[in-house]
């Protein structure tokens, strides 16, 4: 196998297609002013796209289970659960939840009268801010790239990591998982599923595994698919965009390949 | 203790059921009390496998419904009094029965029997999570088929997610001679992409619809085929016992096909 090698480009993607790395479509923690925020998506109006209380519950459940290294314990989280409806059962079942991994839920940020009247049965601490108006994007969108986030875990079918910073997985991703982020991607393990980096237009982000044999490859606004004769021996490798497109190199030549990026 | 063991695959026809009936059979041969409940409502065919089809005069919505007692519902097989078959009903929907209706009627099952298994129905749906609700482990039956694999690593992951973390993989109707050929996943492929332990490959074999069809699950035959081997080693593996892998591709290692790899130059 010759150092570098051309994986099939496909289309263009438009930077705008939804598949950037929304936030409103995971369940996020984020630690902010030294406040451990548990972020709910959104209910939203578009039904079709909102994630039902099962698809959160299952995030919730995976990211607690991909993560609980990374808390200390006994850490208090913030719930931020915007406008979506949460009962008092649903509320406890977090409670319950966190409290396996050791972590407390100290209070719940809502718009939702209902679901700050059920924190209050429950007896959680509460704070009902007005709701946003759609004119006004949260801030958070906004911002530069997030901290890294690191999961250990496997992604299996069906299961989907998006992140607004650089991820790296300690695991493999299978085929039918995939990991979208708007920075770098790494994955230090096998990556057979479909990977994206720079969501949100960064053509600049990159693609590590140590086993790259991809579904598909997404980077900023380009696709590519895996070369159609795989290679005899895998090792680690590096995709990135060059001129003509996506191509994959041996990680052992990631300096020069930063070289070739700093003088784009 | 009794352990509630859930058989399930995500992908529908790559034996769930015959795995079911087959490693509760086994189980009660062994002298285990078992009970195998159907979770399949509405396309139940647990029963036709076992040779029971004829037994059922209640269903588990009839329990359910307080139309008659656990008891009075449980189907005894003829042959080893020790297995017990809990029927679905036939005339419902998965939507029939809620998560936690079905756990209750695990929980009670599970008294005084050694093992509960529990047929899955293919999907991820409500009858899925039926099924899982009150299992405490599972069996991932998967076939060498991509389609079969991917399923199955979706609903390990979904296992994970709901706390199911004892889970063992069931290899079925592998073909060795074609996985010699490089015409079929091997064994070693599947693992790699589920990355769960392996508790036994059972290969393609034709008996098998001979004996579903018949309604006498295979590994009640007197002379053991090598599927119904594989069933029975399973079995002795979930009790505890140390089984050594059957080699399957013991037939078919001739002299050509060794000369075949040889030249070809893979192990």
């Amino acid at each position: 196998m010759n150092s570098e090698s051309t994986p099939t480009p496909l289309s263009t993607l438009s930077p705008t297609s939804s598949d950037a790395a929304s936030p409103n479509l995971q369940v996020r923690f984020k630690s902010e002013n030294g406040r451990l925020l548990l972020l709910l998506p959104p209910e939203g109006e578009q039904n079709s796209l909102s994630l039902t209380w099962t698809d959160v519950w299952q995030q919730l459940k995976q990211r607690l289970n991909a993560g609980d290294r990374f808390w200390q314990p006994n850490t208090s989280v913030h719930l931020i659960g915007r406008d979506r409806l949460l009962d008092a059962r649903q509320l406890q079942a977090v409670v319950d939840l966190l409290a396996e991994s050791q972590l407390y839920l100290k209070r719940v940020y809502t718009s939702r009268r209902q679901t700050a009247v059920a924190a209050a049965t429950t007896g959680i601490s509460v704070e009902q801010q007005p709701s946003v108006s759609p004119l006004t994007p949260p801030a958070e969108s906004q911002s530069p790239l997030a901290d890294p986030l690191y999961l250990q875990t496997t992604v299996r079918s069906g299961m989907e990591v998006r992140h607004t910073g650089t991820l790296v997985i300690l695991g493999d991703v299978n085929p039918g998982g995939s990991v979208i982020a708007d920075g770098d991607i790494l994955v230090w393990g096998s990556l057979r599923g479909v990977a994206h980096a720079g969501a949100s237009g960064n053509g600049r982000c990159m693609i590590m595994a140590l086993r790259l044999e991809p579904t598909q490859l997404r980077i900023g606004g380009q696709v590519a698919r895996a070369p159609e004769t795989p290679p005899a021996q895998y090792q680690p490798e590096v995709a990135y965009i060059s001129e003509s497109g996506i191509r994959i190199t041996k990680s052992t030549d990631i300096s020069r390949l930063r070289s070739y990026l700093s003088d784009l | 203790m009794s352990r509630v063991i859930v058989v399930t695959s995500g992908k529908g026809g790559v034996g769930k059921t015959t795995t079911t009936a087959n490693l509760g059979m086994a189980l009660a041969q062994r002298g285990r009390k078992v009970a195998v409940i159907d979770a399949d409502f509405g396309l139940r065919n647990l029963d036709l496998l076992l040779g029971l089809e004829n037994r059922i005069v209640y269903t588990a919505v009839e329990v359910l419904a307080g139309e008659c007692r656990l008891e009075q519902a449980l189907v005894k097989d003829k042959r080893h009094p020790n297995l017990v078959l809990l029927p679905a009903a036939q005339n419902r929907t998965k939507d029939a029965v809620t998560p936690d209706q079905m756990k209750q009627l695990v929980q009670e099952l599970s008294n005084n029997r050694d093992y509960v298994l529990v047929d899955c129905p293919a999907g991820i749906e409500m009858g899925f999570q039926n099924a899982t609700v009150a299992a405490t482990e599972a069996l991932i039956v998967t076939t060498p088929e991509i389609a079969a694999v991917r399923d199955a690593d979706r609903v390990v992951g979904l296992l994970e997610a709901s706390d199911i973390r004892k889970q063992h993989l069931i290899v079925n109707r592998l073909r060795p001679a074609m996985v010699q050929e490089d015409l079929m996943m091997s064994v070693k492929d599947v693992q790699e992409i589920l990355a769960i332990p392996l508790i036994g490959v059972v290969p393609d074999d034709e008996r098998v619809i001979i004996s579903t069809n018949k309604g006498e699950p295979i590994v009640l035959a007197q002379k053991l085929t090598l599927a119904g081997l594989a069933l029975d080693n399973i079995a002795r593996r979930l009790d505890g016992e140390d089984i050594p892998f059957l080699d399957l591709t013991a037939t078919h290692d001739d002299l050509f096909s060794r000369l075949r790899r040889m030249f070809r130059g893979t192990s």
